[in-house]
């Protein structure tokens, strides 16, 4: 199995020359089965480079396939879709699945981002045939020869994580998620951290519990997980209220899961490439210090991982 | 008047080493009047960094004051409102102007971003600041006279803004497709004798021939509105996102030729790179 990284960036694209190591575009990660199945999860800015690399092989005659999974469609996780070309080239199969809404279809959200006066070339035109799976909280399902599994986040509005086992191999995508002990998240606008007097009710508390053993089950024996580590202790306690975590939640995590290895991921915006490896000596830092021993690395763009069998 | 650019890319962010020197922002440009007055145009991905420094202002303390243009809302135009630091302190007081729409019309489509299913903040309102949207074609900012003019932008329009304050006159002309007798008479007028013509430079004249029309210009669309009229200052604005800094020297040299042979030697031009400032 290959996993790449096309954008590691949260919020919105970062260009400029105090990003250029790590990269300034939005979440894309691909992953390629040894037998060739391809997996894109999230469309950020980064999937724009990826789906011109694609029209340079099979989806250029429109005989491409791949498997969009979408954790939630917060603009920096799906801005980039309008832009990828194989959705523009008749014969491409594209599938995209993300959680269901009883509020909305999935369609409808993805059509909406290229309607007018938005977007001059409205979803209709697309001429790859797309078809759109949603999918149920705690979903598994099979993609030819790649297993995949879910579980819900904590983040607004909600997202999902995947995990998906192809060669041996197992890698989860936790993105985007707060930690599961402050502020548990539905749909609706927090203006800003909670009230420190006031305390999480005990329903509050046993479903944050759940979801973040359920979070622990997804990544367990993981060779790689690739963890929304967008805030600082101190952005965190600023900011509670967005739905980010911290390198030390995402540390925790993998460590309990018995991961080998995470991948800090969702750099904030601001996040120069200087404070990036800071971040990542710190991170690095604390996981030597646990029992279970787990390495760290801060994804960049053009980062390629081969695990399992190729 | 004092222009900055903040993102001078059309369609997509484009970050990476090769976009490092012009910058890979998308569109965003900012003028600060003579009487302190402040106006941002459109509000693309470069409208962060411009935020950013806003808020070590009188922005920052929730006493800022400015006007927004926007020409027309594609991704690229508003995808940095979001993002527009400013807009989050109490206090502070913004007018939209979107020449095209009338303003509850201005207000669906920006709200439509805000949406809770893309973004967390669900609405402008829940922002801080008082933002206020107006529709109009003439308004008045300061000492400054502002008019749009509606430009052809494929099966749409995108507003171009001649702002006018002491004497000095730029002009921001971005996202336009000529008829392929190029500007009109009416454009021209809007144009006329600016001291600095931001004007759209999406394309090589080699690529522009292959796109179907898209509504955007290229390079001889600019010179030929620079030089009909009467520019004193070209600025190309605008490229398409997989321009490297090396393809972006290319058009402004090619530009600077081009102008030398339509006799426009006065007229000077310049690429529109993040960070700089232009005074008039």
């Amino acid at each position: 199995m290959r996993v790449r990284f096309w954008g590691v960036r949260g919020s919105l694209p970062v260009p400029g020359a105090r990003t250029e190591r790590y990269g300034g575009n939005t979440s894309c990660v691909e992953i390629t089965s040894a037998a060739g199945t391809r997996i894109i999860i999230d469309g950020g800015t980064g999937i724009r480079r990826l789906g011109k690399e694609l029209m340079r092989a099979e989806f250029e005659s429109g005989k491409g396939q791949a498997h969009i999974l979408v954790s939630h469609t917060h603009w920096d996780h799906i801005q980039g879709l309008p832009f990828f070309s194989p959705f523009y080239r008749e014969g491409n199969r594209l599938f995209v699945y993300a959680r269901q809404r009883d509020d909305q279809n999935l369609r409808s959200v993805f059509a909406s981002q290229a309607d007018a006066p938005f977007f001059p070339v409205s979803f209709d035109r697309t001429r790859a045939s797309v078809s759109f799976r949603e999918l149920h909280d705690g979903a598994k399902f099979e993609i030819d020869d790649v297993q995949v599994a879910t579980t819900r986040l904590n983040h607004p509005h909600v997202a999902t994580a995947y995990a998906i086992a192809a060669d041996g191999a197992r890698v989860a995508y936790v993105a985007d998620t707060a930690p599961f002990t402050d502020i548990l998240f539905g749909q609706e606008f927090l203006s800003g951290p909670p009230h420190q007097n006031v305390r999480l009710s005990r329903s509050d508390k046993t479903k944050l519990k759940a979801m973040a053993s359920a979070v622990v089950r997804l990544c367990e024996g993981a060779d790689l997980v690739i963890y929304d580590t967008m805030y600082t202790a101190d952005e965190y306690r600023q900011l509670p209220h967005f739905g980010h975590s911290r390198p030390s939640d995402a540390i925790g995590v993998c460590s309990e899961a018995g991961v080998r290895t995470l991948a800090l991921f969702h750099h904030a915006p601001d996040r120069t490439d200087g404070e990036v490896d800071a971040m990542l000596d710190g991170a690095r830092l604390q996981a030597g210090q646990l029992a279970h021993k787990v390495e760290v690395l801060a994804a960049f763009e053009g980062l390629d991982i081969q695990l399992g069998k190729a | 008047m004092e222009v900055t650019f903040w993102g001078v890319r059309g369609a997509i962010p484009s970050p990476g080493p090769a976009t490092v020197r012009y910058g890979g922002n998308t569109s965003c440009v900012s003028v600060r009047l003579d009487d302190g007055e402040t106006i941002m145009i459109d509000c693309g991905t470069g409208a962060r960094n411009f935020g950013l420094s806003l808020l070590a202002g009188a922005f920052g303390k929730g006493k800022g004051c400015a006007t927004v243009l926007l020409s027309h809302s594609h991704w690229d135009h508003i995808q940095g409102f979001p993002f527009f630091g400013p807009f989050y302190v109490p206090g502070n007081r913004f007018t939209v102007i979107g020449g095209s729409q009338d303003s509850e019309l201005l207000e669906r489509v920006l709200e439509r971003q805000m949406a809770a299913q893309f973004f967390p903040v669900q609405s402008y309102r829940n922002m801080g600041a008082q933002i206020e949207m107006h529709a109009g074609r003439e308004v008045r900012v300061g000492n400054a006279k502002i008019t749009a003019h509606p430009n052809p932008h494929g099966p749409t329009q995108a507003m171009a803004f001649r702002i006018e304050s002491e004497g000095k006159t730029l002009v921001y002309a971005s996202d336009v497709g000529y008829e392929k007798d190029g500007p009109t008479q009416g454009t021209l007028t809007a144009y006329r004798n600016a001291d600095l013509l931001i004007h759209d430079c999406t394309f090589t004249p080699e690529d522009r021939a292959q796109r179907i029309s898209r509504g955007l210009s290229s390079l001889d669309d600019a010179v030929e509105a620079a030089v009909r009229s009467n520019a004193r200052t070209l600025a190309l604005f605008h490229y398409d996102q997989d321009y490297t800094d090396q393809d972006v020297d290319e058009l402004v040299a090619r530009g600077r030729r081009k102008l030398d042979q339509r006799g426009a030697q006065s007229t000077s031009i310049l690429g529109a790179a993040e960070g700089v400032t232009v005074r008039l």
